[in-house]
């Protein structure tokens, strides 16, 4: 019995990590590297072990060639600020781990992923290959943890449990606003005190530290980024101000109204994580949100990511078309790529997001221009496995357009 | 007299009728006015316009390479190659697209308007499952700034429709999507009204948790059959009363209601059926229903199952309303596929339709078909941009019931044209200048053609 278990696990090892070793070529392709390289035509990239060990080498010695003429290789895209993994079906509550009211600082729903999650084949035919995943909280202004992980589908697929601390500011539909920079500082400056005191008291025995206490040491020590949740100038404003208070790493999340400060923000260095499609005056937050932004920011040298509005779990794949509406607005091509890829992964911290010797084997082939909606995913792969597009919508499609004398459902 | 089914409803009618044959001058005839809050709408200033040299998409399936659009007196006059014409303004349109001004057959614009404050939540009366009295034109706030967006996006005609919180969420209307500061001034004239149903979750949700009916979907199809009873006697009645009338007879009216009054339009072939309905099983018991009290069961919106149900909803002459990738925010949104549209359009006799139901893809139905398209393509189909935009056009308008008056560019149709800088299938395409019956509302490089609304005036 052992024994045969044994032999099961072992033969599974052995088809992944000869699968691992080998070395894919991708030749002729007109490859986007979202680094200062930029483009490169008719490029070779080569992969093995999960990592891009050369680009247009002397020499190539692969067990597999893919002729990727008038194809474009990209980064995988990287989704952000969505639940991916932490709901199945909005409005089935059993499917959903996103939210708590008793939610805080602590709320690390990583332990809550499900790598199996139908929506993740579906992400994939966007050229999605990882996500951070945030939680929507509950009552406190501090959401919780946002986490990486890839989009293998894999269980282990997390790459990162802690990734930033997402706080929600700006508008309330109960109580004053005020409050809630009080309640951020209060934390922050609470901590900073804690440390201080420790550190006096040398000779007291250290009490492990919770992990909300860990984890505003890390924002504190610039480690982990807050991603604040606002649009209104006037709160970018008062976020940059306690950015310098605190000297820690600030990504604002909405600015529909960034336009206004956009020089403060390009000073800041702050990153602004955009929808290319909110343009409407929501609320009175947001009465210069425009099509137009993602651009503006751009050229005012602002890091841009896009993310997805509203339901960004399920709708994560439309990522390249919101590129493309950045693009026919202002934005440049390069840079509408990199809000999808490098600039993620730099704000973030994930491995991944450019093409380039030695980065993380996360690469999508695309038929096309990436941002088309004529062009489609010819190939992907994630940590250097080929992976599919294909989920359960490919599956019904093919169902009910398939012709068969008995009932459908025999139809598999 | 009491030939009708005893109800609560008839009892009431009954008494009403009971004065029928009052001796002594016959009373005034009692008319209801179908049209209390009519159309005030009338065409701007225009000028005879020709386009010239462009790729021309006319809605009906064809598609034109360098040929040229004529609009005289706010009307398609002639499309075709090289027209020798004379015209006010002309317009080189090389390279360029032109299309039929874009149809949204579910939008709130106006009812949930920007900004979604507290105060502009007025689409659904989720007071009870049947509110067929309602008209959602009462909560249209004409400023809403997302009309102003929507034609920026080539939008020339939209429905407003009611939420989907009750079986009968009350009376839709169609507008034209023109700048105006009253509701009349933007009502598309003489359209049709529309009925917005709703099947599944919503109704049972918001009524069911509350322990009043319909808490399952049984509920909700008990709830609509007890309601068209109602309204058949009430259509009854009203039909008695009017024929007695007639007759010399002197008998009173019955007692006005202005919930039955709606659901009488739907049997007397006057309001269209705009039934918001996911799932298969669904769609098919709710044509089964419109049979059931002889009326038309009308478009399926946001019918994500539809594809299961192509060849039913062709057989009866429904349309489906779809988004193109839309799903998985409830259980009867979680069996979307991508080619839905496509599925749908390949019957004969199909009317499928894209729309929108967000003031956000509202502004892009072109490229929502053109996801739908190309999705299509890579699995079969062969779909082109004339097929397609049939789905944003003239089958919209065909869902409304104002195919005569829009949807295409066919000679003496309104002139709600479109130029699009590119094909408008592109993700970069973006629609140049727009005109509703040939004046031009909106021009992309012209910013005197481009209206702000009075919430947006200052606040920039």
């Amino acid at each position: 019995m052992t024994k045969f278990k044994v032999s099961l696990i072992t033969g599974a090892l052995l088809v992944s990590s000869s699968a691992f070793a080998q070395v894919t070529a991708i030749t002729n392709a007109t490859v986007h590297t979202s680094t200062e390289q930029g483009i490169l035509k008719d490029a070779t990239v080569v992969i093995e072990n999960g990592k891009i060990t050369a680009i247009n080498p002397a020499s190539v010695a692969a067990d597999v060639t893919i002729d990727a003429k008038d194809q474009v290789l990209t980064a995988g895209f990287i989704g952000s600020m969505n639940q991916l993994g932490l709901v199945e079906v909005g409005a089935v509550s059993r499917s959903r781990d996103a939210g708590d009211d008793k939610a805080g600082i602590d709320f690390d729903t990583s332990s809550a992923f499900n790598p199996r999650s139908s929506l993740i084949p579906y992400a994939r035919k966007g050229g999605v290959t990882q996500n951070v995943t945030v939680p929507h909280g509950g009552d406190s202004i501090f959401a919780g943890l946002a986490f990486v992980a890839d989009l293998s589908g894999k269980f282990g697929s997390i790459t990162d449990k802690h990734s930033a601390l997402v706080v929600h500011l700006g508008a309330k539909s109960d109580g004053s606003r005020a409050l809630s920079y009080k309640q951020l500082v209060d934390k922050l400056e609470g901590q900073q005190q804690s440390l201080a005191e420790k550190d006096d008291k040398k000779d007291k025995k250290d009490k492990k530290p919770s992990l909300e206490e860990q984890v505003l040491t890390q924002i504190l020590d610039g480690e982990m980024p807050i991603v604040t949740h606002l649009t209104r100038a006037s709160d970018i404003l008062e976020i940059i101000k306690i950015k310098k208070q605190f000297d820690i790493n600030v990504i604002v999340w909405g600015g529909e109204d960034a336009q206004l400060v956009k020089a403060q923000l390009a000073d800041a260095q702050i990153p602004v994580i955009v929808s290319a499609v909110s343009n409407l005056p929501s609320d009175f937050d947001s009465l210069h949100a425009s099509l137009e932004t993602a651009g503006v920011l751009e050229k005012a040298g602002v890091k841009v990511i896009l993310s997805i509005g509203g339901d960004g779990s399920h709708n994560v794949y439309q990522l390249r078309f919101d590129a493309g509406i950045a693009v026919s607005n202002g934005m440049s091509h390069e840079g509408a790529l990199k809000a999808l890829t490098a600039n993620v992964a730099d704000s973030f911290g994930i491995e991944g997001g450019t093409i380039a010797k030695g980065q993380r084997a996360d690469l999508v082939l695309w038929s096309a221009d990436p941002f088309e909606i004529s062009t489609h995913v010819q190939k992907m792969w994630i940590n250097g496995e080929e992976v599919s597009t294909k989920s359960r919508h490919d599956k019904l499609r093919d169902r009910y357009t398939t012709d068969s004398k008995l009932p459908r459902a025999y139809t598999k | 007299m009491q030939k009708f089914a005893p109800s609560v409803l008839v009892l009431a009618l009954g008494a009403a009728l009971a004065g029928c044959q009052d001796q002594g001058p016959q009373k005034d005839h009692v008319k209801i006015n179908k049209n209390p809050y009519p159309s005030t709408y009338t065409v701007f200033e225009n000028s005879s316009t020709l386009i010239t040299n462009a790729t021309v998409l006319t809605g009906t399936g064809e598609r034109l390479e360098q040929a040229d659009v004529f609009i005289l007196d706010g009307k398609i006059a002639q499309v075709g190659k090289d027209l020798n014409v004379n015209a006010d303004n002309t317009i080189d349109a090389q390279s360029k697209w032109v299309t039929p001004g874009i149809i949204d057959v579910h939008s709130h614009l106006g009812a949930y308007p920007s900004p979604s404050v507290e105060s502009h939540q007025d689409g659904n009366e989720m007071t009870s499952p049947n509110t067929a009295e309602v008209w959602v034109e009462h909560s249209v706030w004409p400023q809403d700034p997302g009309f102003n967006r929507a034609r920026e996006g080539g939008i020339t005609t939209l429905q407003i429709l009611p939420g989907s919180a009750n079986l009968f969420g009350g009376r839709a209307v169609t507008l034209k999507n023109v700048p105006a500061h009253t509701m009349q001034a933007m009502k598309f004239p003489n359209a049709p009204y529309g009925l917005k149903m709703a099947c599944g979750e919503n109704p049972k949700r918001v009524y069911g948790s509350n322990k009043i009916a319909p808490q399952t979907r049984m509920g909700n199809m008990a709830g609509y059959r007890q309601a068209w009873i109602e309204a058949s006697e009430y259509k009854s009645a009203w039909e008695q009363y009017d024929a007695e009338h007639a007759a010399g007879l002197n008998p009173d009216a019955p007692k006005r209601d202005i919930k039955y009054d709606t659901l009488r339009g739907v049997l007397d072939g006057e309001v269209m059926i705009h039934n918001h309905c996911y799932k298969a099983e669904e769609m098919a018991m709710m044509i089964d229903l419109a049979k059931e009290f002889n009326y038309h069961a009308g478009t399926f919106h946001h019918g994500i199952e539809a594809y299961k149900i192509a060849d039913l909803l062709a057989e009866n002459g429904n349309c489906a309303a779809l988004w193109p990738d839309w799903w998985g925010f409830k259980m009867e949104a979680y069996d979307m596929v991508l080619e839905n549209v496509a599925i749908v359009d390949a019957v004969k006799n199909s009317c499928a339709v894209v729309h929108s139901d967000s003031d956000t893809t509202i502004q892009r139905l072109n490229h929502e078909a053109s996801k739908i398209m190309h999705t299509a393509n890579q699995n079969g189909f062969a779909l082109k941009e004339q097929d397609a935009i049939k789905w944003i056009t003239y089958n919209a308008a065909k869902s409304l019931g104002v195919e005569k008056e829009t949807g295409s560019l066919s000679q003496g149709k309104q002139a709600d044209v479109v130029i699009w800088d590119k094909n408008p299938f592109s993700v970069y395409s973006k629609a140049e200048t727009v005109y509703v019956d040939g004046a031009k509302v909106y021009d992309r490089n012209d910013e005197k053609y481009q209206a702000v609304s009075d919430f947006m005036l200052g606040q920039r």
